[in-house]
């Protein structure tokens, strides 16, 4: 998609539609990562990966997943 | 707190970011002490059935889960998504104990429950005669 280049004070900024930020879960303060590579004139956004401390089980935490997923339609209605 | 409680406290924090983020609401800690109540089992106990123990005694399961249920639902310690997270909570681990269960038939046990009217070992009893 394209935006335009736009004065943020002195800087220069550009606007993030709505429908991106939701998407990647972007909020006001959100820390993202910047990537630019100007060998072929790209700037990519991406969401920071947190790791995990040691004390989180990968293995446990995706099995919990697995399940989440696996009963998303009766776990997303039952706190409303 | 012993260093299982805060791992299960993280675990649950967790769990209750991955549900939230899931189904698009909020997530986080409504009431720190809530919390803590769910993870402290009497005698400085905790719920190391979600830490992956294979507890060698099904009552101890059914005790930590009946603690659980109660102490989430009574207390809601999470902004949103309490009784997600415990139902999440409990597919998961009676799954992982390899017990069977009616998916439906806890869901409606847990969307019903009143704290004001079961106790935990209430909920401990009704798991032991459900799951099994």
């Amino acid at each position: 998609m394209r935006r335009k280049i736009i004065r943020v004070g002195s800087s220069r900024g550009i606007l993030l539609p709505r429908e991106v930020t939701k998407a990647m879960h972007w909020e006001f303060g959100t820390e993202i990562d910047l990537d630019v590579n100007t060998d072929r004139k790209e700037v990519t956004l991406k969401t920071i990966k947190v790791s995990l401390p040691d004390d989180y089980n990968l293995e446990h935490l995706r099995g919990i997943e697995e399940q989440l997923n696996l009963h998303a339609d009766v776990l997303g209605g039952i706190d409303d | 707190m012993t260093d299982n409680q805060k791992k299960e406290l993280k675990l649950l924090c967790f769990v209750n970011w991955m549900v939230a983020r899931k189904f698009d609401d909020d997530f986080g800690v409504r009431d720190l002490d809530s919390l803590k109540s769910v993870v402290n089992l009497p005698g400085n106990g905790s719920l190391t059935c979600f830490l992956g123990e294979r507890l060698s005694n099904r009552k101890d399961l059914y005790s930590q889960l009946g603690w659980f249920v109660y102490y989430m639902i009574s207390g809601e310690p999470f902004i949103s998504k309490n009784r997600s997270v415990v139902l999440l909570m409990l597919i998961w681990a009676l799954n992982y104990y390899r017990l069977e269960f009616d998916v439906e038939a806890l869901t409606d046990f847990i969307i019903m429950l009143d704290p004001l009217k079961q106790g935990n070992s209430d909920i401990s009893l009704w798991l032991s005669n459900n799951c099994r």
